[in-house]
């Protein structure tokens, strides 16, 4: 299988692709609370905390695409084509995004940090996420790319984000012993997430149809891909097997947001952090057909 | 200086990949990397009828392809680093290996396979037209090696009074990236329709 070579040889990129949306994303999620000033100052401080976690699998994911960098010795030469090219314009984003993440995180440590600066670090912050998750989407978006210049790349993209970062922000309130994990929240949490799942699986479908009659002198995308629908399967299934799990986790937790003590917590952090390690792997597989469909038009596969 | 370019003349490629074992020896190019790559191009099909009898209507063509120099190079366009650049005065397309990161992006999107990323050097290779020949009035090395003489080179001018700019598959349309390659097909090559497909994929990789 010749796209086999590019899938395995990008396979850092997979990862990345995979990690750092939905990190992204749940670090949005998991900061609402101290966003919408609803948060008690204890839970501000402690989810501040704890949002290292989603931003460690964003970072996890950068230095995971900085692997497969021939020369990373030249790296700041990426911002020499920012506005042009595409990959420049997500570094770029990547970048803004985890400075700030990362310089919120130390901020938040201070002794007394004011309030008001948290709240408006957060707005930047998810602004930031935001831009970063849509240059995600259209990091290879060029035109001699006929198999990833299309419009369902960068949905899925946000989809993906979408239904894997609530499981991973569950994961994180779980970890963090936050009180803003109630019953309600973490339902609104699993619920957007299924309906991420569905608008997802709908954007691959489509996708499929698109690229079923995509092909160049070298290869069709049907035979790059050829195991397409069980692919779209497997992701439905491992991102349902994720969210069925965070919702039975979750559904019996106390209104006021108590975490749980002792062996019943170390069930809700396990439980939870399977629901956002399945929902992860559903992404990776679908990243994974992403890269094995490359092709453009003429001779390049 | 005007835009250079190249010329192929398929009516006389034998396929015979001179060209391809010129440039890999002047470059000292190792296994899995080249500049140049000849395809074997095939249409038609074979079949056996009912008494045994087979009948094809295969064709096969060849195509010497090195890096076009386009005039609208998507590689350029794509790269993040600016390492990929067009020389204003030939107008040839070469790669700064200062800049370059060996990200990738230039070999994922040109049309013709020009580049890759040779991982031992970390950095984007691929045709830049021999310069330091031209510099020295000489051909480049795969045009002076053809032994059926069906590879030129020169200004995109004079090239195109010798054939048509490249556009015909297994080509892709010339205005995706107006490459400065012109062509004069073999009569095969020019009946060749978008049912042609790559016979030498693995070697051409
Ligand atoms: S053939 Fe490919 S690498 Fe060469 S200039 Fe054109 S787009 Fe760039
Ligand atoms: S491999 Fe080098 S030349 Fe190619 S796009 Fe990346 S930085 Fe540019
Ligand atoms: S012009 Fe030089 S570098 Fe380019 S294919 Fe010919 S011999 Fe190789």
């Amino acid at each position: 299988m010749i796209g086999l070579d590019t899938a395995l040889g990008e396979i850092t990129l997979v990862l990345f692709t995979t990690l750092a949306p939905a990190g992204a994303m749940a670090l949005l999620l998991m900061g609402l609370p101290i966003l919408s000033g609803r948060a008690s100052w204890a839970e501000v401080r402690r989810i501040s905390t704890y949002l290292c976690l989603p931003l460690i699998v964003s970072m996890v994911g950068l230095v995971a695409s900085a692997t497969h960098l021939g020369s990373p010795a030249n790296a700041l030469y990426v911002f020499a084509a920012v506005g042009s090219s595409p990959l420049s314009n997500e570094v770029l984003c990547a970048v803004i995004f985890l400075m700030l993440g990362g310089l919120y995180w130390l901020y938040s440590f201070r002794r007394a940090p004011s309030p008001r600066l948290l709240r408006l670090w957060i707005g930047a912050i998810d602004l930031a996420a935001l831009a970063f998750i849509a240059a995600v989407g259209l990091a290879y978006s060029a035109r001699t790319i006929i198999s990833w210049n299309l419009w369902e790349v960068p949905v899925a993209i946000a989809a993906n984000a979408l239904m894997g970062g609530p499981l991973v922000a569950l994961a994180s309130y779980a970890v963090g012993r936050c009180t803003s994990l109630t019953a309600r929240r973490a339902k609104g949490l699993a619920a957007l997430a299924a309906g991420a799942l569905a608008a997802s699986v709908a954007v691959y479908g489509l996708q499929g149809v698109d690229l079923g009659s995509v092909g160049n002198a070298v290869a069709s995308v049907t035979d790059l891909v050829p195991a397409y629908g069980a692919a779209v399967a497997a992701f439905a299934l491992l991102g349902a097997g994720g969210i069925v799990i965070a919702w039975r986790a979750t559904r019996n937790l106390p209104a006021d947001g108590t975490p749980p003590e002792g062996a019943i917590r170390y069930q809700l952090v396990g439980r939870l952090c399977t629901a956002a390690a399945l929902g992860l792997a559903a992404i990776f597989v679908m990243r994974f057909c992403f890269y094995l469909a490359h092709l453009t038009v003429g001779l390049g596969v | 200086m005007a835009q250079l370019g190249f010329f192929f003349d398929g009516s006389r490629c034998t396929g015979c990949k001179t060209c391809v074992v010129a440039c890999k020896d002047g470059f000292d190019l190792g296994v899995g990397v080249a500049f140049r790559r000849v395809y074997e191009c095939v249409e038609g099909r074979t079949e056996k009828d009912g008494a045994g009898i087979c009948s094809t209507t295969c064709r096969v063509f060849y195509l010497s392809l090195g890096c076009n120099h386009c005039s609208r190079p998507v590689c350029i366009e794509v790269c993040p680093t600016q390492a990929m650049a067009k020389d204003e005065a030939t107008g040839l397309v070469a790669v700064n290996t200062r800049k370059c990161i060996g990200c990738g992006y230039c070999h994922l999107a040109c049309p013709y396979n020009a580049p890759q990323v040779d991982k031992s050097r970390g950095h984007s290779v691929k045709c830049e037209g021999c310069p330091d020949r031209l510099a020295a009035g000489e051909a480049p090395l795969c045009v002076l090696a053809c032994p059926a003489r069906a590879l030129g080179f020169g200004t995109a001018e004079a090239m195109a009074a010798r054939g048509e700019r490249a556009a015909t598959p297994p080509l892709p349309p010339a205005e995706e990236t107006c490459p400065n390659l012109y062509i004069k097909p073999s009569r095969d090559g020019r009946a060749a329709g978008d049912g042609v497909a790559i016979g030498n994929v693995a070697e051409t990789r």
